[in-house]
């Protein structure tokens, strides 16, 4: 069975994020009333598993053992059956 | 003869550099071994040069932590056997796990390329031994060398004396203008709780010849034969 995740990632709140600050004041420059950039990363992955729970198990282990390091980074996803649209 | 292995990855770049600095050690020979098929068995101690590894893909070091090097580097430390991760080489060392907290982007944004001082804290590992309190020259180049560790983290690292550099200016004072990227407590090195594992972001391997602007790098690095035989020069002390 074929599945898509899609996986963001995010510097955990108590962690400086230079780059979502870059952007908060490159947003400023815009004259908006910008309060706070987060900047984080969104991967699509799309692979094949037996059923559900087996996919739901392996997007985990995507997270936990690469996509995020969980000293810096949380990481929260959405799975879906089938191919990304 | 204390014996070297220079971890070689894809997207290493300072490989070379520590083979030659290390020539100039006495007792000590190196090989660079292909991050495929590392084969770790006969060797005393392992460096993870600076590098890209993985174009800094995901983050710095975290593909890098999944090759097999890097599983057989995790056996090679945990036989207490001397392991010494330098700029990319330190951040594959804390994505593995193999030593505490992780390196983010400068809090400048900006990529640093320069000589900085940093203050020797510990002398506890096999790789500063002799050096404590000294006031090391290195230079780096680094985009993502801001170490951050969660305040528990930090707290138990500063405890067990884990932290072995400090950012600090040419007198051993750690002013904000003496730290480069932001790092918690001006670190710029740190151990395991074993000791034998040191991240650092600096270079050793580019400051180890005058004719590179210093030898400071040298002062590390000559500890390699020295600590295992036991018989350090006075010279290095």
């Amino acid at each position: 069975m074929t599945f898509t995740a899609t996986i963001r990632v995010f510097p955990k709140s108590e962690v400086r994020d230079p780059q979502g600050e870059a952007v908060r004041g490159a947003l400023r420059s815009l004259g908006l009333a910008v309060s706070d950039v987060r900047t984080g990363k969104e991967i699509v992955v799309t692979f094949d598993a037996e059923d559900e729970p087996t996919a739901l198990e392996a997007v985990s282990r995507m997270g936990r053992e690469l996509l995020a390091n969980p000293v810096i980074e949380q990481y929260e996803f959405s799975l879906n059956k089938g191919v990304p649209v | 003869m204390t014996r070297v292995a220079i971890l070689r990855y894809p997207g290493t770049w300072s490989e070379r550099d520590f083979q030659h600095a290390l020539s100039l050690v006495p007792e000590v020979e190196s090989d660079i071994l292909w991050h495929e098929d590392a084969d770790l068995s006969g060797y005393d101690a392992a460096i993870v040069p600076g590098g890209f590894t993985y174009g800094d893909y995901v983050r710095a070091g975290a593909i890098a932590k999944l090759s097999p090097a890097t599983r057989a580097l995790r056996r090679f430390a945990d036989a207490g056997k001397l392991v010494l991760g330098s700029c990319n080489g330190f951040q594959i060392l804390c994505e593995a796990g193999l030593l505490p907290g992780a390196l983010v982007r400068n809090s400048g944004l900006e990529f640093r390329c320069d000589w900085v001082h940093m203050r020797v804290e510990s002398d506890a590992t096999p790789w500063t031994a002799g050096l404590r309190g000294a006031i090391l020259r290195m230079p780096i180049a680094h985009g993502e060398g801001c170490w951050v560790a969660d305040d528990q983290t930090l707290a138990d690292v500063e405890a067990r004396g884990q932290v072995v550099f400090r950012y600090t200016d040419e007198r051993g004072v750690a002013t904000a203008a003496s730290n480069p990227n932001g790092s918690l407590a001006d670190i710029a090195g740190v151990c395991n709780e074993g000791r034998n594992v040191v991240g650092l972001m600096p270079h050793p391997e580019r400051c180890s010849e005058a004719l590179l602007g210093g030898t400071d790098g040298y002062r590390v690095l000559a500890n390699l034969a020295p600590a295992l035989a036991g018989t350090a020069p006075a010279i290095y002390r």
